[in-house]
């Protein structure tokens, strides 16, 4: 209750409720309750039929069982278990740091974009300026994100290769976010997802493992992207890009920093922010196994077998992002997503409601109230979703001093 | 009319908090529902002009007032005084030490920034007594 960012959660008659709209599925709440009182909204309860689905994974899934399985042994592992097929985001990700570096280039010349650019690539990120920084809105780039590229191309190569259509094929990925089922159903970086649900590494884990085979000494592996594997961690995206003025910053509370920061009009002189509110990056999502300082080691171990420089062609790829392969379909960037609930009038007369209520509650902080903070509750009791007397220390203080008047 | 008007300090060369206080009208602002774009131009307003008081001003005194059409910011301190205050609004004119320099500041754009953001500006300062800064931001 305490942890969520937007403080949408109320725990009334020992039950978790949640205040629709206000909610950013950032997975705050999961990570926080080992017990399982809340749990993310992914495909499991989905048919999936194995034989018409692609698998897209996150490279977090290839630093979750140690450095000594590389990530086409893990490929593998997935494959078996009898899905279609299964695509590698790496790549793609480093395609998309030479669109982002493109886009940089063209918006710095002709002085259009607002800075510094916003990674549209966390979708908690994504979601949480739409809710509460709507002005920052235009700071994100029109580009699609990997994830999204990787299941619209991988679409189309399956459909070209074996003659099949485009609708007979369903692309899961596989993540390591609780925020993936939501940002398909309801993208904000595009109108419409190219995927068909997402599912939690953390569902898969145990089927991998069973399924795991060495096919070659790892150092023999076949080449995957070091970059692309780098990703997963903080700093990792920006690490893919070349010479302009980077910034990576990862965990809740330091994003929301960052961004009343930079909607005070501060950080102009940055090119683009790379922000990621798990901690640590991907590695630190709510839905991985392995520990993220684990992961971590994992990766720094692929990276440096994989090397660090780009595998991907940049000519191609410029002609790519000139005919707009990149582009999203969301020219203006995504929408807002705040609600004029009241008009300023009211707003007035709300926060002067707010501020006496306040003033008359103890300020321990205790949320023996079902609520976060003392400032959230007078919030709920103005708006008529609860009463003072649900505050333990205001109906004590009520019990004692009508005990006291009747004598006692 | 409903208006609301909150008051805080903000203390000089106290590099540790400040922008706090920008930061609390930032959220009160939104939590209010104030459009974004509103709600950035006085975000921007109120932290260049408390960064000022930390920067050069002496104790300040920062206030809020809010009513159905306008939101008033006003940031007054009783420091050195700005000298020449068409000079100070020039892009660019800082007269930053080149320690402030150092750790990002004295672009000089902080005052032509609250004259961009804002929709009107009245600037009262005299030599030795202190500065008074109130923006004006209308809401509709
Ligand atoms: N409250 C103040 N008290 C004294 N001088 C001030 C105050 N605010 C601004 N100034 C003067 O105005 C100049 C320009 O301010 P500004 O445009 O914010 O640029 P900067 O903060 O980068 O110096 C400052 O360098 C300073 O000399
Ligand atoms: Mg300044």
């Amino acid at each position: 209750m305490k942890v969520c960012p937007t403080k949408a959660i109320r725990v009334k008659n020992r039950t978790v409720s949640y205040i629709a709209g206000d909610c950013i599925d950032c997975g705050e709440c999961i990570r926080a309750c080992p017990r399982g009182a809340v749990s993310a909204h992914t495909t499991e309860n989905l048919k999936v039929e194995k034989t018409k689905t692609i698998l897209s994974v996150s490279p977090v899934l290839y630093t979750q069982f140690g450095p000594g399985y590389a990530p086409h042994e893990i490929d593998a592992a997935l494959k078996s278990m009898g899905y279609y097929d299964v695509y590698d985001q790496c790549e793609m990700q480093e395609m998309f740091n030479v669109a982002m570096e493109l886009y940089i280039n063209e918006n710095r010349k002709n002085k259009d974009a607002p800075w510094p650019l916003i990674s549209p690539v966390c979708p908690v990120v994504v979601r949480l300026i739409a809710y509460r920084f709507p002005s920052l809105l235009r700071n994100i780039p029109p580009i699609i994100p990997p994830r999204e590229l990787v299941a619209r191309e991988s679409k189309k190569n399956a459909a070209q290769r074996y003659g099949i259509g485009e609708d007979d094929i369903n692309v899961l990925h596989v993540t390591p976010c609780s925020a993936k089922m939501i940002s398909i159903k309801d993208p904000l970086v595009v109108k419409h997802s190219s995927l068909y649900g997402a599912i939690g590494i953390n569902k898969i884990y145990n089927d991998v493992m069973k399924h795991l085979r060495h096919v070659a000494d790892i150092d023999k592996a076949p080449h995957s992207s070091g970059i692309g594997i780098g990703w997963c961690m903080s700093g990792g995206e920006i690490a893919g890009m070349e010479d302009g003025n980077f910034l990576a910053v990862s965990g809740m509370q330091e994003t929301i920093q960052y961004l009343e920061k930079i909607e005070m009009g501060l950080l102009g002189e940055i090119d683009y922010v790379e922000f990621r509110t798990c901690a640590e990056g991907c590695i630190g999502g709510p839905l991985t196994v392995c520990d993220k300082y684990q992961a971590k080691h994992t990766i720094q171990r692929l990276v440096r077998l994989f090397g660090p420089e780009r595998t991907v062609k940049c000519g191609y790829l410029k002609q790519l992002y000139k005919k707009g392969w990149y582009s999203s379909d969301r020219e203006a960037g995504p929408p807002v997503r705040t609600q004029q609930v009241r008009s300023i009038a009211d707003a007035i007369e709300r926060q002067k409601e707010v501020e006496k209520i306040h003033k008359m509650l103890p300020g321990k902080e205790c949320g023996v109230c079902g609520t976060p903070n003392c400032e959230t509750f007078a919030e709920d009791v103005a708006d008529g979703k609860a009463t003072v007397e649900e505050c333990v220390f205001i109906k004590c203080f009520k019990n004692n001093t009508e005990k006291k008047r009747e004598g006692r | 009319m409903a208006e609301l008007e909150k008051t805080y300090t903000v203390k000089p060369r106290d590099f540790i908090r400040a922008g706090e206080v920008s930061i609390q009208i930032q959220s009160l602002l939104k939590s209010m529902g104030v459009t974004p774009d509103i709600v950035r131009r006085a975000s921007v307003c109120a932290y260049e002009s408390e960064m000022n008081i930390v920067m050069y001003g002496g104790e300040g005194t920062f206030t809020l007032r809010v009513d159905q059409d306008m939101i008033m910011i006003r940031a007054c301190d009783d420091g050195p005084g700005i000298d020449d205050i068409e000079l100070a609004f020039q892009e660019g004119y800082s007269t930053a030490t080149p320690e402030y320099r150092e750790i990002g500041f004295g672009a000089g754009m902080g005052l032509p920034n609250i004259k961009k953001n804002s929709d009107e500006i009245q600037v009262e300062s005299h030599k030795g007594e202190g500065t008074c800064l109130v923006i004006y931001i209308k809401i509709n």
